[in-house]
């Protein structure tokens, strides 16, 4: 059982704030559990489904302009860049 | 006027002259003003909808209208309408308006298509009720206590109840199949990369397509070939050779070979689900197809792999919610980055906060080989397993959910019921597969689907079968 000080933990580093134990680490935890059983399937030497692709099948590298209204559209845009607040 | 036509019935209308684009509209308006209050189907409305059809009804007449000749057609809410605005349902995005079509907005706006409004679901497409709208639930138009299956709820919803004709909704474990059954009418989750996710908003980009809604089968395969096909501007589209889908839609399935999964028609599956299940057999048998058990081992395990690997792709997608490119108004001013961040994603909903830290969890170091790696070889072994079946048969069938519709909040407060609601639906994503909901029976007033799988790039085959499924039955008409 993953612990909920772990779960705690993750949720931070997702930038997540907790403000309901039931509904955001309870149930996760609950969640979490249910994928134990991963472990039954009997996988382990399975290889992985890799697609392969060729050099030649992906697209030309050419330059496209991104659309500047797009970026103007943004919150804060201060016309060379976006305001964020301060890293601490 | 009879809104219940179908697109094909629709379009021959027209062009007859015995209705005009605009006559249908105002009636689908006044259907959704009139209804609309009890389903809660759509979170916005095109208010130039009118305007637009009388330009289609000019075009129609100088003989220049395209191929949907001012249909009215209802988008889920999380593919973009230019100008218009694409919530997913969440408060997140509560007031960002589209600054471009998806490609499957501009492929139907270019054939004359009028986009009618913008469909609910459940916030960001986790969910398989509406339940986890952050706008409120759609209700299901065949009782309204029960819910519309999700996570296109609305656009189920939106058809099934005649406030469009069409609708396009997003498939990522199920979420057009799903509700299709749980409303009785008609859903396809393509091939992967057979429709252009350009203008989706992703959740889970590796699995997902968007997928055509409607109340026949025809119906759908006319929404297709508009749809349909490459995209320069989502690389992992195909080049479907403009492939026309309702030609030869009649062909039937006498010699074709029939896959019943046992690990999805047997344990766990609602007696009248079952029932039905039975008889959709035995009409295909009567058609000439001829029926053979197929079993899928990696099936148990594919839910668990499945939320694993969403749940690992929607945290990564879900980053770029930080205030700073989306989101709200609140000042900059007293926040460090983190807390400004935190703040801000306490605006999204119980489950995609639960996805959120489901996806920094089972993919991090230390926990990956046991979680993430692992879903990703059950996933490659589910495909190994359906593609072996797919050389002996043509096409796999199972009832769509296994349970019939259930009441509001009866499985909300439990996640693995919950999850467990689309154990038939998620093969068809994690492999890449098409898979369709037909409408099959109605049990004591309660929708029941059956979905056909096949083999890939064959969803014309697939189409086909489902024609001859749905001539099997006639259903009652939607009680609302």
């Amino acid at each position: 059982m993953v612990s909920k000080e772990e779960i705690e933990h993750i949720a931070k580093l997702m930038r997540i704030e907790i403000d309901d134990h039931i509904v955001h680490i309870d149930r996760v935890q609950k969640i979490i559990s249910y994928f134990d059983i991963l472990d039954k399937a009997n996988v382990e030497s399975e290889e992985l489904d890799v697609k392969e692709q060729t050099i030649e099948e992906l697209r030309d590298d050419k330059y496209i302009p991104y659309d500047e209204k797009l970026i103007q559209g943004l919150k804060n845009y201060k016309g060379s860049y976006i305001r964020a607040p301060k890293m601490s | 006027m009879n809104l219940r036509i179908s697109a094909l019935k629709y379009v021959e209308e027209i062009k007859n002259g015995n209705i005009t684009t605009e006559e249908f509209i105002s009636k689908t308006i006044e259907r959704i003003q009139k209804v609309d209050s009890k389903l809660h189907a759509y979170l916005s409305l095109n208010d130039k909808a009118i305007e637009q059809a009388r330009v289609v009804d000019k075009k129609i007449k100088s003989k220049d209208g395209g191929a949907c000749m001012g249909m009215p057609i209802s988008i889920k809410d999380n593919i973009c309408v230019k100008g218009t605005k694409t919530t997913c349902a969440s408060k997140m995005l509560e007031n960002f308006v589209s600054p471009y079509d998806a490609t499957v907005v501009s492929r139907l706006k270019e054939q004359d298509a009028i986009i009618v409004g913008k469909t609910n679901l459940d916030e960001f497409a986790m969910g398989f009720t509406t339940e986890f709208s952050a706008f409120g639930p759609s209700k299901n138009p065949w009782n309204t206590e029960y819910v519309p299956g999700g996570s296109s709820g609305g656009s189920a919803v939106a058809v099934s109840a005649l406030e469009c004709i069409a609708s396009l909704g997003s498939d990522t474990g199920g979420s057009v199949r799903n509700p299709a059954s749980f409303c009785s009418i008609v859903g396809l989750k393509p091939t992967y990369g057979l429709i252009s996710r350009y203008g989706l908003i992703s959740y889970s980009n590796s699995i997902e397509q968007i997928g055509p809604m409607a109340r026949t089968v025809e119906d759908v395969a006319f929404m297709l070939n508009i749809i349909a096909g490459i995209d320069s501007h989502d690389n992992t589209t195909v080049d479907n050779q403009k492939q026309d889908y309702l030609k030869e839609i009649d062909a039937g399935v006498n010699g074709k070979k029939i896959g019943i999964i046992k690990e999805m028609t047997q344990e766990g599956v609602d007696k009248q689900v079952s029932s039905a299940t039975n008889k959709a057999i035995s009409n295909f048998e009567k058609l000439g197809a001829s029926i053979e058990e197929i079993s899928l081992d990696m099936v148990k395990y594919s839910v668990a792999a499945y939320y694993t690997i969403t749940a690992t792709e929607a945290g990564s997608n879900l980053a770029r919610y930080d205030n700073l490119r989306y989101g709200y108004d609140f000042d900059l001013e007293g926040y460090e980055f983190n807390s400004y961040i935190s703040k801000a994603r306490r605006n999204f909903g119980p489950e995609v906060t639960r996805r959120m830290i489901l996806g920094g969890f089972v993919p991090s170091a230390g926990h990956a080989g046991r979680y993430f790696l692992k879903a990703m070889k059950v996933k490659s072994k589910l495909t190994s397993e359906i593609n072996e079946a797919l050389k002996k048969v043509d096409m796999l069938l199972s009832p769509t959910v296994p349970v019939l519709p259930f009441k509001f909040g009866e499985k909300i407060d439990d996640p693995i019921a919950l999850f467990l609601v689309d154990i038939n639906t998620v093969t068809a994503n994690l492999t890449g597969k098409p898979a369709i909901s037909v409408p099959f029976e109605i049990s004591n007033g309660l929708p029941i689907g059956i979905q056909l799988l096949g083999k890939p790039l064959h969803d014309k085959q697939l189409l086909q079968a489902a024609y001859a499924l749905q001539n099997t039955v006639k259903l009652p008409e939607v009680p609302i």
